[in-house]
């Protein structure tokens, strides 16, 4: 009998099967990203208030070291990637909510040591026996950020889940958006320490059922992984590959038949969603002690070279990775996934929070004509949205009607744009919506709590 | 739970959308033209299945009113100088639907005029695809049906008592206004024209039907009997019947229909709700017959279900009902977007085919039931819609209170 017994499970309604793509990277091993000339590391990975810096320019500073203190709960501190000397205080952009671009400080570090390999670290915190208060502190005292968007500081996170009082915790690993491979990679090959991480992570939660959730087309792979999971207690599952299992709403309707209401997070049904990525540095950070410094990310896509699966310091110019793997001229640059991602501009640098850089072809479209009604937005829509009538109101500008129809429950995936025949940006349309109520809300928030304080 | 007035605040969300620089990066690679296309190809099939049963007349016929449609609508972007952004895809596949639905025999300016009613007061008056609320063709049909009747004309140009169909030894190239009105047939197999008439003409399958049913008409002995003046099924299935000329070919249809669902341009569910609609309306409402005066409630039992099934058969393959099933209430814009709303339309369309065409002596009953079950699209594309993610089914509140 093979090791590799993993309980299937049903679907969702909506959804398309998308091109898979990934041959270029699928079978690549993670490798150092090739020597960098300048990092900019961000001192705001979160939203949240920057960290306060604790060096000088001209310093020279270690790997590893800490070089900015987070003055805030939800900011983390921030650690060199790598060994060098810093140049100066400067600003970069970071991917943020629904396709903008957030700006953040940045601390400047030139003179650099080339990217070494993963290293084999000892464990010497015996997390196994500590009760979950101190795993709790070792987490908060890291600079461990959630790798899923939206990027958030993991002490904070699993605050929010304590007081959500989840029981489920479900590391996502499907990743079924075309060309990324980078959490498949992390889970072949640093199988055991993801699991103990997404242990790690169980522990410190509270939650009772823990999941990991692969692609049925991919289990093979992850044989390594599947003796530890037993061993602490982790159900493999194998989920069909159907865009997007992996939005967050998805993966926990399949998985836990509850339905994330509009405009919520999967800690509101008690269920708390995390990535390979986390989990590993999760594990390196409390097991090993070693501070979160880079993360893996796909560089691949048709316009690209030289594709594969590389460690990427924090702080990377996106320029800088494209220029590295061989970008095509006249090609896009896209940070993140081909779906949902965003054109790369300049001053872009990697986070916590970016799996994937892509070289992608321009599209040879024209430019959007009308909507005919086909109804394949609605009809393919995972959230069960009738996303022409959104479009009707975005074009009427009437977001009161669009969230009466139910928009929040958008999970962004990009499906409506996909598919359109008249080449409308849907998804970006339903995105500005999301964005107006959100505003409009805290805005009458605001108005009501100026009222009831005089 | 509080509303927020968006209407007029400041920030205008519609000013910021550049194309281009948001995802996905990826796209599917069919347009809006690619459809129009190939929904003209899928409605060759019942025009070539016309032109083979009616002759050159027909093919004459859909030529003037692509040309009409296409011209029509080359006029309307050039006197408003409107940008054609989907080029004349949309008009020529009107065009072609139009003919569809006209009889053979009309004279040359019947599909000119058509044409000209479908692309500006169905189409253009309205803004163009995806803003009409009725199917153009069907606006053009309906338009070619009451200009060219009694009121303006002195006798019906588009209705007769005997509508012809080509000879089986003329078939294609025989004119189908030379009608041999001597020749007397009850079946297609084995009509044999002479010089120089091509064509044989009888009433239409339905005619024998609405005897059951009009007012006007003397009651049946019984509906066997009224079957027993139909044409053999085999003459409905493959379109050798009075008809227009993409009417009569019930195979053509379905295996044109099939291929656009294949495509996924057509969504089974709709075609398939009609016509089931249509069948359980034809099982249900009652007829006239036998003892002359009394309504017979259920007529698919009322003779034996033999005799009760073949009534049904006859009545879905013997009219316009399977070109509106899949080719007219199909059309993107004026049906609904959403599926379960696509299922009520289509139970609208079949029923309200039946109905009229049982009741009512109105010459086009499924395309006027289609033209009536397109105004109620936008009513019913608000009312009945999927359950949203995560919102219980009839819920309807603003989804506020999880922002909190």
């Amino acid at each position: 009998m093979s090791a590799m017994r993993l309980r299937r499970f049903g679907t969702f309604a909506g959804g398309i099967v998308l091109p898979d793509s990934k041959d270029a990277t699928l079978g690549a091993p993670i490798v150092p990203i090739g020597p960098l000339t300048r990092l900019r590391v961000p001192l705001a990975p979160t939203e949240a208030e920057p960290a306060r810096p604790l060096v000088e320019p001209g310093q020279a500073v270690s790997h590893g070291q800490r070089i900015a203190q987070a003055s805030d709960a939800r900011q983390v501190d921030v650690f060199a990637p790598l060994a060098g000397r810093v140049a100066g205080i400067g600003e970069c952009l970071l991917p943020g909510p629904e396709g903008t671009w957030r700006s953040s400080p940045a601390i400047e570090l030139v003179e650099l040591d080339s990217v070494g390999r993963i290293e084999e670290l000892s464990c010497h915190y015996t997390w196994q026996s500590a009760d979950e208060y101190s795993i709790r502190l070792r987490i908060a005292e890291g600079g461990v950020c959630t790798c899923r968007p939206p990027v958030s500081a993991l002490g904070g996170w699993i605050e929010r889940a304590l007081a959500a009082s989840v029981e489920t915790l479900i590391a996502d690993i499907t990743e079924n958006t075309p060309f990324v491979t980078a959490d498949h990679r992390l889970l072949a090959e640093r199988g055991s320490e993801v699991i103990r991480g997404l242990a790690i992570l169980a522990r410190a939660v509270g939650a009772r059922n823990v999941m990991l959730a692969v692609d049925h087309r991919r289990t093979g792979a992850y044989r390594a992984a599947v003796g530890p999971a037993r061993l602490y207690g982790i159900e493999p599952i194998a989920l069909p590959h159907k865009y997007p299992i992996g939005a967050e709403a998805m993966i926990v309707k399949v998985l836990t038949r509850r339905e994330i209401p509009p405009g919520g997070t999967a800690m509101d049904v008690g269920v708390a969603v995390t990535d390979a990525a986390t989990c590993w540095l999760t594990y390196r950070w409390v097991a090993c002690g070693e501070p979160p410094t880079a993360r893996v990310v796909t560089l691949s896509g048709p316009a690209l070279h030289r594709p594969g699966n590389y460690l990427v310091p924090f702080g990377a110019e996106i320029e800088e990775l494209l220029a590295l793997a061989g970008l095509d001229a006249q090609a896009w640059g896209v940070c993140g996934p081909a779906m949902s991602g965003q054109l790369a501009t300049a001053g872009a640098v990697t986070g916590p929070g970016g799996n994937a850089v892509l070289g992608l072809h321009p599209q040879q479209a024209g430019p959007p004509t009308q909507c005919i009604r086909c109804g394949w937005c609605s009809e393919n829509c995972p959230a069960r949205l009738n996303v022409a009538a959104l479009n009707d109101d975005f074009e009427l500008n009437r977001p009161t009607q669009a969230a009466r129809r139910g928009v929040l429950a958008c999970v962004g995936c990009g499906i409506c744009s996909y598919l359109c025949p008249a080449r409308l940006p849907l998804s970006r349309r339903v995105a500005l919506l999301k964005r107006a109520i959100r505003q409009g809300q805290s805005r009458s928030r605001d108005a009501r709590d100026a009222a009831q304080k005089h | 739970m509080h509303e927020t007035p968006h209407r007029n605040t400041e920030t205008k969300i519609t000013a910021a959308a550049p194309a281009g620089m948001f995802g996905p990066f990826l796209r599917a690679p069919e347009a809006s033209r690619d459809i129009f296309r190939v929904i003209f190809v899928a409605a060759c099939g019942p025009a070539v299945a016309g032109v083979v049963f009616f002759g050159w007349r027909a093919l004459v016929i859909c030529a003037l009113s692509v040309l009409g449609c296409v011209a029509t609508e080359s006029l309307y972007y050039r006197v408003t100088r409107t940008p054609a952004l989907l080029g004349r895809s949309h008009a020529a596949l009107t065009g072609l639907l139009l003919a569809l639905t006209l009889p053979p025999f009309v004279p040359w300016y019947v599909p000119l005029a058509a044409a000209v009613f479908a692309i500006l007061v169905g189409k253009a008056l309205f803004g163009g695809v995806g803003h009409f609320l009725w199917q153009p063709a069907l606006v053009g049909r309906l338009a070619a049906t009451v200009l060219f009747a009694p009121p303006l004309l002195a006798r019906p140009l588009l209705d007769r008592p005997a509508w012809p169909v080509l000879a089986q030894n003329r078939i294609l190239l025989g004119d189908v206004t030379r009608v041999d009105r001597s020749a007397r047939y009850r079946g297609w197999r084995g009509t044999v024209a002479r010089s120089p008439a091509d064509a044989v003409a009888r009433p239409r399958p339905r005619a024998f039907l609405r005897q059951l049913s009009l007012p006007g008409a003397k009651p049946p002995d019984s509906i066997a009997t009224v079957l027993r003046h139909m044409p053999p099924a085999w003459d409905l299935i493959c379109g050798a019947h009075g008809g227009g000329i993409g009417e009569t070919s019930t195979i053509v249809i379905i295996v044109a229909g099939l291929y656009l669902a294949c495509r996924n341009y057509v969504h089974a569910y709709l075609p398939g709700m009609i016509i089931l609609a249509a069948a359980v309306t034809v099982a249900v409402a009652p007829v006239r017959s036998a003892d002359g005066q009394a309504w017979q409630w259920l007529p698919v039992a009322a003779e034996g279900l033999d005799v009760g099934f073949v009534y049904v058969a006859y009545h879905l393959t013997c009219g316009e009902l399977m070109l509106a099933a899949f080719f007219l209430a199909t059309e993107m814009t004026s049906r609904p977007v959403t599926l379960p709303a696509q299922v009520v339309f289509g139970a609208i369309c079949g029923a309200g085919a039946i109905l009229l065409r049982l009741y009512l002596a109105f010459p086009i009953p499924a395309y006027a039931a289609v033209l009536m079950a397109n105004t109620l699209t936008p009513l019913l594309d608000s009312a009945v819609r999927p359950r949203v993610l995560g919102r219980r089914r009839w819920q309807r509140t603003t989804d506020t209170k999880h922002q909190a």
